[in-house]
């Protein structure tokens, strides 16, 4: 017999309080796997908005809580331009509008010609050439199964599909882009734009040219990486911190119920106990064995746990509004941070109990009635 | 002879001193004997077993096992693990491991494998008759198979001394005079046994018989 078979069949002793323990843990895991799977595709969501299609990084305004309420002047984009090293650079405006049964339903204003430079393919039809036409996104296409000549109203207004796009990015591929001019119209915004893309020569240093644009205009910010969204979007860090704080606590009522459940287990096996160390068992053997117990009991945690928020995060994603607007991803990372904390929820669970176990007297654990 | 068990002036008391269990006990005991100690409850023969073995410490007085100061050794795990054998009244094997898994219990502070491990608990069990049981938890098993098997458990690492507390005295007649005939052939091996018990006619089975009354040994006979 393995010493991991006996942690294992102590674990079975009383299975309803085993179960009870496991799923009350493992609720803690699901909501960190869930909001790590929403976060996650929030954060790609954005990296890919933030570099689409061919631009090395893109530029919007400082200090924005929200990517939504960057407004940069037009003029910027022929500037950043005009920067030695840059190829191309291409401003676009970003809105949310209600379609259908999306309320926060992507919609795109850039020039034609930067089409490309955003990333934008054409799989299906044409371009847009006029004001009331505008492209699909394939993914926005088949969920709202219209496709090109059909019809699409936004703000009451009507626009013909003239083409379906792809773009590599599920999130922008649930979205449709129409003429800048026409978008800034509707928007109130003639003359500005949300985020310019900055697409560089061959072989020139992103690094360099970012910070020649951070140093020449003071009141815009670029963006390299997902590292950086935070210079742009609050909401982000501040949802990061609130999943760091649902896994402390996670750590912290899972812990208090592992305790508890080891502390019974304890009490109901003190006679037991003092017999083990009868027959030599060492402390650290007695320690070993309730602490692996505890730890066990968070593994399996774990694995229910991940099942519990995958399954969530699909039940979740059947509402029409959140399926608009989210693409949930199940990372390493996400996984790892559930993991690290089962696993210190049994380590600082267990250990009072495995302590406390450690320390009996084996005379007086022998008398235990 | 060698002596393997000496006590000298062995005293113990509980509860702040207010209580006597050990009053001046002195014992010894010769390699390869089989004792039986016995008196009224309370007399202080399972606090006398409990020091001899390392699991409890005298308030004073001297206790060397197998040429080992117990007194004087800070941790008494490994001498427990390696020099003592102990069955107690109540078999106390775990519930949910099988006979064969409850043998091996004393045998994970030993550097054995787990083949190794179950290759021995099967021998152990051949050697008190209850191979057949191997895979039988404690409940579908007889309160005599029971104690055979917390025997085997206590041979598991091939201890010198077994202690043994009252092992009859959960059993039927037939079951007591099986176990003790058990004891007898581990004697008959060469092994030191220190046996505790109320019953007089299983202590009349041993070498030697010791009386206590009120912390103290009156007698040999």
């Amino acid at each position: 017999m393995r010493f991991l078979a006996l942690i294992f069949k102590n674990m079975l002793r009383r299975k309803t309080r085993s179960v009870f323990t496991i799923l009350g843990i493992s609720i803690g895991i699901a909501t960190i796997i869930a909001l790590g799977a929403v976060m996650s595709g929030i954060t790609s969501s954005m990296e890919g908005l933030l570099k689409s299609g061919k631009a090395d990084f893109s530029v919007a305004e400082r200090g924005v809580s929200d990517l939504m309420f960057s407004r940069i002047s037009e003029n910027r984009t022929d500037e950043i331009e005009a920067l030695e090293g840059v190829r191309k650079a291409a401003g676009v405006i970003i809105g949310f509008y209600p379609v259908e049964n999306n309320p926060f339903f992507l919609v795109w204003g850039v020039e034609k010609e930067d089409l490309p430079t955003v990333g934008v393919n054409i799989v299906n039809g044409s371009f847009f050439s006029q004001d009331y036409e505008l492209i699909i996104g394939e993914v926005a296409s088949k969920e709202l199964t219209k496709n090109v000549g059909d019809k699409l109203i936004l703000r009451e207004k009507e626009f013909s599909i003239t083409g379906v796009f792809e773009t590599g990015s599920i999130y922008q591929d649930k979205g449709i882009a129409l003429s800048l001019r026409k978008l800034q119209e509707m928007e109130n915004q003639e003359g500005y734009v949300t985020i310019i893309y900055v697409e560089l020569e061959e072989g020139v240093n992103v690094e360099e040219v970012s910070q020649r644009i951070e140093e020449r205009f003071p009141d815009l910010v670029t963006i390299k990486s997902a590292s950086e969204l935070g210079k742009v979007d609050k909401g982000l860090e501040m949802m990061d911190a609130g999943s760091l704080a649902v896994s402390f606590l996670a750590i912290l009522i899972g812990g208090i119920g592992v305790t508890n459940t080891m502390m019974m287990s304890i009490y109901e096996r003190i006679r037991e106990i003092g017999v083990l160390r009868a027959l030599g068992w060492r402390r650290k053997r007695i320690l070993s064995m309730v602490l692996g117990e505890s730890i066990l009991l968070c593994s399996f945690s774990v694995l229910i746990g991940s099942l519990l928020g995958i399954l969530g995060t699909k039940l979740l994603m059947l509402h029409p509004v959140i399926k608009g607007v989210l693409v949930p991803m199940y990372t390493t990372e996400t996984f790892a941070r559930a993991f690290a904390v089962a696993f210190a929820v049994g380590l600082i669970g267990g250990s009072y109990p495995a302590y406390r176990a450690s320390k009996l007297s084996p005379s007086e654990a022998l008398r235990y009635e | 002879m060698n002596k393997i068990i000496i006590t000298k002036n062995l005293v113990k008391k509980f509860e702040g001193g207010t209580v006597k269990a050990l009053n001046g006990v002195n014992l010894e005991v010769f390699e390869g004997e089989f004792i039986a100690i016995m008196g009224p409850s309370g007399c202080g023969k399972s606090t006398l077993l409990n020091i001899i073995g390392g699991l409890d410490r005298p308030t004073s007085g001297e206790v060397v096992v197998d040429d080992i100061d117990l007194c004087k050794v800070g941790n008494l795990d490994d001498f427990r693990a390696k020099k003592i054998g102990f069955v107690f009244q109540l078999h106390n094997l775990i519930p949910v491991l099988t006979a064969c898994e409850n043998v091996q219990m004393p045998m994970f502070e030993l550097k054995l494998s787990n083949k190794e491990r179950n290759e021995k608990a099967e021998k152990l069990l051949k050697l008190v008759g209850l191979e057949e049981r191997k895979d039988f938890v404690p409940t579908k098993l007889s309160g005599g198979e029971r104690q055979k098997i917390a025997i085997a458990r206590a041979l598991a690492n091939d201890p010198k001394i077994l202690l043994v507390d009252e092992p009859t005295g959960n059993l039927d007649s037939v079951s007591g005079h099986e176990i003790i005939r058990v004891f007898q052939r581990l004697n008959k091996d060469g092994r030191t046994i220190v046996l505790v018990t109320h019953d007089k006619e299983i202590a009349e089975h041993a070498n030697a018989i010791y009386h206590m009354k009120d912390g103290k040994i009156l007698e040999q006979k």
